[in-house]
């Protein structure tokens, strides 16, 4: 493999040494491409992970009393099960996919820093392991709700030494997010090819270098909070300690303010992904670029001046400020919805697996957009607040957006990071399953909360009225789980070359430059860049001539 | 009945019937409450009008979306690609190429208007409900301080020297009277807690170090499940509570049993105490 930096003037490199095979080229690699693929590997890992234990949740809300886990053991698996999620799953898998693509979208051999980008990885990896370690200890896993409100975190209400391991992880992870944004931005600003202006650059590039932009905004807020907390914890610091002149609340703005852009962070990839999907797909160009571009920063502007409208109920924040933000954040996602349905409007669509999954993205993601829009109006928040219409509204957000947009991905770029194109009947099925199941786990999760169901409850009683949607519920997460199957079987098939089909260097007709090269892409990723002439080299090389339709 | 005249359409009309449409819904005139519970209290009456009307413009705006991507597909499949690649290639593809058009600006606009304006007109409404409902009023008819604790709650009503406490599998009860607000002091003695009865569509946080006040106006008599919404612990979703809205008369007399119950547990426990004292 290679990993020397290229030093211009320097005629006479090193020989190159024997290139590592199997996992060890993944444990010594600084290779852009291999650290990529470990992100995503170890993030979806945890999504499996972070899936089964939600699979326990379902399991033990099927019916009223206690079945399958203690009341104790079911706060470790919420809390688990949201923290495996957001701090260890859909981040990470926005940064692979950012590890694997911004240097082929931009034209560069690597990410500014390789060996930063592996440790970040390696951070990554063992503050996941360590958050995890939690379930080992003789106290069980955090317990406190991934959002780890004090004081109820504190070492007085939460003793066990699942707590800390779940504060270390959060810090270890958050310093991996900070480095690999360093990255990612570095990356964008300096490593761009000639030609590649950027205004030139692929969607999915611009969402991440604001993305990382966010990271670096955001995360310090949360390592901080929690090393505080930890202080806390174990020096008697009394940060959150109201009765010894610390605040509470504190903790809720600190957490918020990472925790609001923290969304962000975990969607705007996957608009990336989908913006890349969808023309590939229309045969048409991304339709009002600049629109994109200035609505992707104007999201993440807004997004670091709403985080209390996570904290409505807590009577301790401006109302009218947080509500009026929170809801001009609509704006630019219409916007983003409507060039989306601009980019296919009068093309030719073709739906295979990644096009599909960009539509059920389309469909599923609006429904958490607009009650995104209700949880902001304040006196609606009072009544759903902590009920199972924010549990919806999240995963509405987070799977039905992310997700979905995520797989979209995988499908769209499994070819050129493998070599193969997935098997398109099962990925047919894997959809299918994806989309109905989704959508009978969490669209009655809004009617229960409205009806009174609060969040994070062990159980609730018969006489609720809960139990009919919440086995509705239960049943989808079933279907939900199960597509996981067809979808893993695809991947295995595939990589055996059993199922789907060799690639080559562009099986879709794409016209971003990762398709120029081959699949997967050699160390230096290009052997000859095209020239770069608008945000579609690959389109323009394909369409040499025929002029602009 | 007469019409002295006849009311000319004119322009404007369909403007004038999208105003009325919304005000009919911010009455909330027999519009079902979509999902939410049948409100119990003035502030809950407001809440849901404002919901209802954030309800119909989800409904609008997901169906003009859902819409044009459902026409964008029915109008614009291809249905059999020429070669397995969905951009084909120039040269094995004999059909023209669909229209490269990059951006449409004025189009663009129009689009970002929108949803200013849909959302500026929500935020009005959003906040002069707000206003409305956390109003609190000087003069209230009952003021009870409660005390959540992991994992009950306490119901004190100072002025009037009584107190009703939860205990293990007995859920407390609060009774406040019906047509007249309550002030709702909330208060924790140890984690975060939160208020919420589903009838009254409202919810606050207890909170340390912070002191909130919430006013309830209840406008039915009936008993009504209050829960505790933040999570807070093991029994967390144990920490119910009765909320029992009764007649003004029924609460001053409801007052003054307890009174005469606390008294005698007062002169109980003050024979007692002189045992105690002897035997320490």
């Amino acid at each position: 493999m290679t990993v020397l930096d290229e030093r211009p003037g320097l005629a006479d490199e090193a020989p190159e040494p024997r290139e590592a095979k199997g996992l060890l080229a993944f444990l010594v690699t600084t290779d852009h491409k291999r650290i990529g693929i470990a992100y995503m590997a170890t993030a979806y890992a945890f999504f499996l992970i972070g899936g089964a234990l939600a699979g326990v949740i379902r399991a033990e809300l099927y019916s009223p009393g206690t079945q399958v886990v203690s009341q104790g053991r079911y706060n470790e698996m919420f809390t688990m099960h949201g923290s495996i999620m957001l701090f260890l799953f859909l981040g990470p898998f926005g940064f692979g996919l950012a590890n694997y693509f911004v240097p082929l979208h931009i034209g560069a051999r690597d990410m500014a820093f390789p060996r930063l980008n592996a440790l970040s990885y390696w951070f990554y990896l063992f503050g996941g392991i360590t958050m995890l370690t939690g379930f080992l200890t003789a106290d069980g896993a955090a317990d406190f709700g991934w959002t780890g409100y004090t004081p109820l975190s504190d070492i007085i209400r939460s003793p066990g030494v699942g707590a800390d391991l779940w504060i270390a992880a959060i810090a270890l992870t958050g310093l991996s997010g900070v480095l690999t944004a360093v990255n990612i931005v570095t990356t964008v600003v300096a490593m761009r090819a000639p030609g590649m202006r950027m205004f030139r650059m692929p969607i999915f590039t611009w969402n991440m270098l604001v993305t990382s932009i966010l990271v670096l905004i955001a995360f310090p807020v949360v390592t901080s909070a929690a090393v505080m907390l930890f202080a806390d914890r174990q020096l008697d610091a009394h940060v959150y300690d109201a009765s010894a002149g610390g605040s509470a609340v504190l903790w809720q703005h600190l957490f918020w303010f990472f925790g609001h852009p923290e969304v962000y962070i975990l969607v705007l990839p996957f608009f990336g992904v989908i913006t890349e999907v969808l023309p590939v797909f229309s045969l048409r160009p991304v339709f009002g670029y600049a629109g994109l571009v200035f609505a992707t920063i104007a999201i993440a502007a807004l997004s670091v001046g709403v985080w209390a409208h996570h904290m409505f109920t807590t009577g301790a924040v401006l109302l009218p400020f947080f509500t009026g933000f929170s809801m001009l954040i609509a704006v630019p996602t219409g916007v983003k919805f409507f060039n989306w349905i601009g980019t296919m409007w009068g093309g030719r669509i073709t739906l295979k697996a990644p096009m599909l999954f960009a539509l059920g993205f389309l469909f599923t993601f609006l429904l958490g957009g607009i009650s995104g829009v209700m949880l902001a109006a304040a006196p609606i928040d009072f009544h759903v607040h902590d009920s199972y219409f924010v549990v919806a509204h999240m995963h509405y957000v987070l799977f039905g957006g992310s997700v979905f947009a995520l797989y979209a991905g995988i499908y769209y770029w499994f070819p050129k990071v493998t070599g193969r194109v997935l098997d398109e009947r099962w990925g047919r099925v894997h959809f299918w399953m994806n989309l109905v199941g989704f959508h009978l786990t969490f669209f009655v999760q809004h009617i229960l909360g409205l009806d009174g169901m609060p969040r994070r409850v062990a159980d609730y009683l018969e006489s609720d009225g809960f139990t009919s949607l919440n086995r509705v519920s239960s049943f989808g997460a079933a279907l939900l789980g199960a597509s996981t199957l067809p979808f893993l079987w695809n991947v295995w098939q595939t990589l055996r070359g059993r199922l789907g089909e060799p690639a080559g260097n562009d099986p879709w007709g794409a016209q971003t430059l990762e398709w120029v090269t081959t699949s997967p892409p050699p160390p230096h990723n290009f052997d000859e860049l095209p020239p770069i002439r608008s945000e579609r080299p690959k389109w323009d090389l394909d369409h040499a001539g025929v002029g602009d339709g | 009945m007469r019409y002295g005249r006849r009311v000319r359409p004119f322009p404007g009309s369909r403007r004038l019937v999208l105003l009325a449409a919304t005000l009919a819904v911010l009455a909330g005139c027999d519009l079902p409450t979509f999902g939410a519970p049948e409100s119990k209290s003035e502030q809950g009456d407001s809440i849901t009008a404002l919901w209802q009307g954030f309800f119909l413009t989800a409904i609008g705006v997901a169906l003009l979306v859902w819409g044009l991507i459902v026409y964008v597909l029915v109008r614009y499949r291809c249905r059999r690609p020429k070669s397995g690649r969905a951009g084909g290639d120039a040269a094995e593809d004999d059909e023209p190429l669909p229209s490269q058009r990059p951006y449409n600006i004025p189009l663009e606009i129009a689009y970002t208007t929108l949803p200013v304006v849909i959302v500026a007109v929500l935020f009005g409404f959003s906040v002069a409900t707000e206003d409305d409902v956390t109003r609190v009023d000087p003069d209230p008819a009952a003021v009870v301080e409660v005390v959540g604790f992991q994992w009950s709650w306490q119901f004190v009503y100072e002025d009037e020297d009584v107190v009703v406490t939860g205990e293990p599998g007995e859920p407390p009860e609060l009774v406040l009277p019906v047509g007249r607000p309550s002030r709702l002091v909330l208060r924790t003695s140890d984690v975060n807690h939160a208020f919420w009865v589903p009838d009254f569509l409202s919810k606050r946080d207890l909170i340390p170090g912070v002191d909130n006040e919430i006013d309830v106006t209840p406008t039915e008599t009936g008993e009504y499940v209050g829960r505790c919404a933040e999570f807070c612990g093991l029994d967390h979703w144990r920490m119910s509570y009765t909320v029992r809205v009764v007649p003004e008369a029924e609460y001053e007399d409801w007052l003054a049993e307890q009174q005469a119950e606390a008294a005698e547990d007062g002169v109980e426990s003050e024979a007692a105490e002189p045992e105690e004292a002897g035997a320490s």
